[in-house]
């Protein structure tokens, strides 16, 4: 199981060069200057299109590869083939959004999952199509106003809940399956240096609010990702050796979810029953994350 | 000592492959090339080959993963059928310098049988594009075209055809090259650069970008891909004088046509059946001779040219359509020839679609109607020859 660990107890040097194109307050670049931190220079990097590609690309000094939106998995699997079989060792990692991981990519990471390709993936999310101009995905909350799912007279928002897709990972057996946020980063630097010593497929999914997309000040990033966490709509938890579920972290009460929510502008139109639903469901889930925490999953 | 097994086209395409010693392979099953990967994948799995196959879930992450294992450095190979084919354009599109090699085994969209709509789909993607005739034909353009996808002049993705079922499917008597020339011939994949934390990035990055971001990069593209043309034909030479066979230039190959006044044009396995018709109308005492077109990208213009200072007429047998648009072969041969003061009488042929037998007496309609537009304006200049 993973180690909590301060960035300043991570050897090696910075990789994330000063500035880059992302918005004020991206979370993504926050995760990015640690992740990378973390995996060091012996590591090839691959991009799908999205606000990573285009805002981090240039500050980060390492091997990448890009290719087309739906080609995630593969690409990662025919880099390690091909590195393998020339003898060579490196970190090959899947940096990719959540359209790149939970829609459009979703086919080729779970068949590059079910071969327990030598990766890691790490799905930056920030529960969008943000580097579009906001349209929603998959992982897009219930009610969250997207300019797919405006809020009008005959419309509320988003109309289903988000997808699970750590646990669809965790479905697939594979040595190691976590969420994260970049608020706490004692914690995704325990998930990642123990994804980094582990063979075979890696997931890491870290929840990474947008000030662009979300509507909050860019000074409230991390403020918004610990109130998402607080609120148990976001847990923090990994799973190894395909079954072993552990909550990372837990806070002794949860906060009211309008706490998290009341700072977002997506969901500025919410109503006391869109809130109760919320608040409802995301008890009911941190309800049966206890039951299971350090248990096996049936899976 | 090189021997010769009777084998399908697939297998000789899986020789190919072996005797390349690609090592990593990915691909998806689909008829008519499915045997092929069966094939390799018992090469790799009794141990005659040391490759790694990538046992993907479907062609479009098929061509990706060997785009992604060419840029780690290895050398690759993936193959595929019609509609296959076509969930590969989008990562095609892609990967203008990785050296990728794949099969297609030719099926049409409308039946399972062969024409030549598939890979001619994909005639803008930047891939080099050749076609077979026969299962011999098959196993040395797979061994060539490694040799020319990663010339470093080059390193462009090439991709050669078979007509699925005609060859596929069929055994023919296949010489296959010892191991030790093909090795000497064709040395290990050394690709410019490889993922390497010892290599300075910034010329890496300046690299990789070279071919992106601009209409100059369609420029640099376009003239690169074309100067391909010569390292086809220098491949080919060397080739014919290591291994004693050949295929014309490379790029096309006239048989027959000694003193002929016009020529009809055809590729894959029509070619292996116009040879007879040519060969007996030449005995007839009919000028006619017969060109097969192996790569159809880039296309050979200065060669039609030099045909069509030769001869006369040229009938072009298109087993493809550009639906609305006409036979590709065809408008791109009138294309060549348009700014000749001379131009010889061009005239097409859509035959063989979907699979349909194209028999030799079909050929000699085609024929006797190019023979005779020598002398006389000849309409229409286009016709669907079969498929009543």
């Amino acid at each position: 199981m993973s180690k909590p660990t301060p960035l300043q107890r991570v050897e090696g040097e910075e990789i994330m060069a000063l500035g880059n194109s992302s918005c004020q307050g991206c979370g993504h670049a926050t995760l990015a200057r640690i992740a990378f931190k973390v995996l060091g220079k012996n590591t090839v990097y691959t991009s799908v299109p999205g606000c990573i590609w285009i805002a981090l690309h240039d500050s980060l000094p390492l091997y990448w590869k890009g290719t087309v939106f739906e080609g995630g998995g593969a690409l990662i699997s025919g880099i390690v083939n091909g590195l393998e079989i020339n003898g060579k060792e490196m970190n090959v990692v899947g940096f990719y959004g959540d359209g790149g991981t939970a829609d459009i990519g979703l086919q080729a990471m779970s068949a590059a999952a079910e071969r327990n390709e030598n990766v890691l993936w790490i799905c930056a999310d920030n529960e969008a199509y943000m580097n579009t101009g906001g349209q929603r995905s998959g992982l897009t909350p219930i009610y969250a106003s997207t300019t797919t799912t405006p809020v009008a007279k005959e419309s509320r928002g988003k109309k289903s809940n988000k997808k699970n897709i750590p646990f669809i990972m965790a479905a697939h057996n594979i040595p190691y399956v976590a969420t994260a946020s970049i608020a706490y980063p004692n914690d995704l630097i325990g998930k990642l240096e123990y994804a980094k010593k582990l063979r075979g497929f890696k997931y890491i999914h870290v929840q990474s609010p947008c000030p662009t997309g979300w509507g909050f000040e860019p000074a409230r990033t991390i403020k918004v990702a610990r109130l998402m966490v607080e609120s148990g709509m976001w847990p923090l938890y990994e799973v190894t050796e395909g079954a072993n579920f552990r909550l990372t972290y837990k806070p002794r009460e949860l906060k009211p979810v309008r706490e998290a929510l009341s700072l977002q502008g997506r969901f500025r139109h919410l109503d006391d029953s869109e809130y109760e639903y919320i608040q409802g469901r995301a008890v009911d889930k941190w309800r049966q994350l206890l039951d299971v925490d350090g248990k096996k999953l049936p899976i | 000592m090189p021997h010769t097994e009777l084998m399908v086209g697939n297998k000789a395409v899986a020789y190919g492959v072996k005797l390349a010693r690609v090592q990593v392979i990915s691909a998806y099953p689909i008829t008519p090339q499915t045997t092929i990967v069966q094939y390799i994948a018992e090469f790799i799995a009794n141990g005659e080959m040391k490759a790694r196959f990538i046992e993907v879930e479907s062609e479009l992450s098929a061509m990706v993963a060997v785009q992604g294992a060419s840029f780690a450095g290895a050398r690759t190979f993936t193959a595929t059928s019609g509609p296959g084919l076509f969930f590969m354009h989008h990562p095609m599109m892609e990967g203008a310098d990785l050296p990728v090699v794949m099969g297609v085994v030719h099926r049409s969209n409308k039946s399972m049988q062969p024409d030549h709509t598939d890979l001619m789909a994909q005639r803008d993607n930047g891939w080099i594009q050749l076609y077979c005739e026969n299962n011999q034909e098959a196993l040395d353009t797979a061994i060539m075209s490694y040799k020319i996808a990663e010339d470093p002049r080059l390193s462009t993705p090439t991709t050669f055809g078979i007509d699925g079922y005609i060859l596929s499917y069929t055994a023919e008597p296949v010489e296959i090259p010892d191991q030790e020339v093909v090795d000497d011939w064709l040395p290990l994949f050394k690709p410019k650069w490889v993922p390497d934390v010892n290599v300075p990035l910034a010329e890496w990055k300046k690299y990789q970008g070279r071919m992106y971001g601009s209409q100059k990069a369609w420029i640099d593209h376009d003239t690169k891909f074309r100067s391909s043309l010569g390292v086809i034909k220098e491949v080919h030479r060397d080739f014919e004088k290591v291994f004693g066979r050949g295929y014309g230039n490379g790029l096309i190959e006239e048989h027959n046509c000694d003193g002929a006044e016009a020529v009809i044009v055809a590729m894959g396995t029509i070619a292996s059946t116009a040879r007879v018709v040519v060969d007996d109308m030449r005995a007839e005492g009919n000028k006619i001779g017969l060109v097969k077109l192996k790569c159809y990208r880039p296309f050979p213009a200065d060669e039609f040219r030099s045909l069509a200072e030769k001869y006369h007429a040229i009938g072009v047998i298109d087993r493809n359509v550009s639906l609305g648009g006409g036979g590709n072969v065809f408008n791109e041969t009138r294309s060549a020839i348009y700014d000749m003061e001379k131009r010889p009488r061009i005239l097409g042929f859509h035959t063989g679609m979907a699979g349909e037998e194209v028999t030799p007496q079909m050929i000699r309609r085609i024929a006797e109607k190019t023979l005779k537009a020598v002398k006389e304006p000849i309409g229409p200049a286009v016709e669907w020859v079969g498929g009543a």
